[in-house]
């Protein structure tokens, strides 16, 4: 008899340990999507600085930069899906990039102190978003591990936990862009 | 090094350092003969003290021809100590020099005992702090400073009636200290693996039970995550300095080095312990140090050095931080 309740509590003891590792994932996984919002905002921040600066010397770019602008107001704006944001998002990169890139024919520009370190501010912004992205992804491992194998899996369906997805990371972020090689090339 | 700077370094060994070189080879010899003589004289009197000395206890013995030993050596460490020094003063100071005029050399210095504390990539209690041949001085925007150091704890263990205690020895070799090129404010330590290693996944459950670190970062690179183990205060401030580019960047600078390496990020800077077994940057006595490839060793030490700066990009200054 004792050997039967000794067993069970045991079993309960397991049981909530999974269940409390799961709801923790699921918390980390969260947890993750916010930081990656938040360094997204900080970009945000970021771009009316940016383009203000830019404006002045690159005529030929204005209607990108008015583009941007305009995807940055949608984006603050909220209200959109998780997918459209993503997507948005990756739009803004894309077209930021862009002009990064074209700097290089305005050599006022590119002696301009204050676009300098806006440059520098925004490459280091790039950065954090990529590694956001990555702890988020980590944590999305973590529960989706969770979610898929077994004990834990028996108590996730349970709960009615689902395989999350992971962020795709662009190809030109998982090189690690170097601006550097991309300025002074 | 490359062939590009052991060409240059032959001239400069040829133009620069031979000259000094052959006025301490004569040194050397004069040292040499004189600490030959004493180490005889040494061996001599430990065996007149077996024969002569007439004890009851024989077990005293040892004692007494252990402390003539001890002697013996303490006379060649005084009769060869100028020799040493001046080997570092003259040869090592110009070869640190060859490869940065801005680099300061002091043979006596060392990292500083605090320095080494706050890289936290240790946490045995430090009882004794050693360290020599400091290097210091900013390669492009880097600054950098390394030194040789040894770190050792007290090991009291009782047994029975009396406690014994010695020094554990858990750091020798280079330790190098680097301003670092992100702006970051929390802690991260990457360490060799030993658990995972050699246990699999049951050894990464172990990691993340570690308490005395921050929380377990686990990284995306396989061959990374082998090699090493990360914890760190803040997982995304962690990926921020961990950039995949530069885990390959670390990966490529331990196959280099070939020994147990230990990075901690922290107070803006990159500290980098690297295992060593053997002294660095000490002459010899009883052969010639006009051997080019014996002054050239010591030279690889510190391109290998200087070159951190490189391994780990620190001069690529394109985020905020200048």
């Amino acid at each position: 008899m004792i050997i039967i309740i000794a067993i069970a509590v045991v079993l309960v003891l397991i049981i909530i340990g999974i269940y409390n590792s799961l709801i923790r994932k699921k918390n980390d996984a969260e947890n993750a999507f916010a930081s990656i919002d938040a360094m997204l905002k900080k970009r945000y921040d970021l771009i009316p600085n940016l383009v203000s600066t830019v404006k002045e010397y690159m005529k030929h770019e204005s209607s990108i930069l008015y583009e941007i602008t305009q995807m940055r107001t949608k984006a603050i704006e909220g209200g959109l899906s998780g997918d459209d944001r993503v997507n948005l998002d990756n739009k803004i990169s894309k077209q930021m990039a862009g002009i990064m890139v074209a700097v290089e024919n305005y050599p006022d520009l590119k002696a301009n102190q204050n676009f300098l370190q806006l440059q520098a501010s925004w490459n280091e912004i790039e950065e954090q978003i990529s590694a956001a992205r990555r702890t988020f992804n980590a944590a999305i491992t973590a529960y989706n591990n969770a979610v898929e194998t077994f004990p834990s899996n028996l108590i996730a369906n349970s709960m009615g936990y689902k395989r999350k997805q992971l962020f795709e990371i662009p190809e030109t972020e998982r090189q690690n862009m170097n601006a550097k090689d991309l300025f002074n090339s | 090094m490359n062939e590009e700077y052991e060409v240059s370094f032959r001239k400069y060994y040829d133009n620069q350092l031979l000259p000094d070189l052959k006025i301490l080879d004569k040194q050397r010899i004069k040292v040499g003969r004189r600490v030959a003589m004493i180490g005889l004289l040494t061996a001599i009197v430990i065996l007149l003290e077996a024969k002569f000395i007439p004890l009851q206890k024989n077990e005293w013995m040892w004692f007494i021809q252990l402390g003539t030993a001890i002697i013996g050596f303490v006379i060649i460490s005084i009769v060869s100590k100028g020799y040493r020094k001046s080997f570092k003063e003259k040869i090592i100071s110009k070869i640190v020099l060859y490869f940065d005029e801005s680099l300061t050399y002091q043979p006596e210095g060392a990292i500083s005992k605090s320095d080494f504390l706050d890289s936290n990539i240790f946490q045995h209690r430090c009882d004794v702090y050693k360290g020599e041949d400091y290097v210091q001085g900013k390669i492009g925007k880097t600054a950098i400073e390394f030194s040789e150091v040894k770190a050792q704890y007290r090991q009291t263990s009782s047994s029975g009636s009396g406690s014994k205690s010695n020094y554990v020895t858990y750091f020798k070799g280079l330790f190098f200290i680097a301003d670092f090129n992100k702006h970051f404010s929390t802690r991260t330590v990457v360490l060799p693996d030993f658990s995972e290693k050699t246990f699999g996944k049951i050894g990464q459950k172990f990691q993340s039970l570690n308490f005395t670190r921050g929380k377990l970062i686990k990284l995306e690179n396989p061959e990374f995550e082998k090699e090493f183990v990360v914890y760190g205060d803040d997982q995304v401030e962690a990926r921020y300095i961990l950039s995949p580019s530069f885990m390959e960047r670390i990966l490529n600078f331990k196959r280099k080095w070939n020994s147990k390496v230990y990075l901690s990020f922290h107070n803006s800077k990159v500290y980098v312990a690297i295992w060593m077994k053997n002294n660095l940057f000490e002459t010899r006595l009883f052969k010639s140090i006009l051997e080019y490839s014996f002054i050239k060793k010591n030279a690889q030490y510190i391109w290998l050095l200087i070159g951190i700066v490189n391994d780990l990009n620190l001069n690529t200054r394109i985020w905020s931080k200048q």
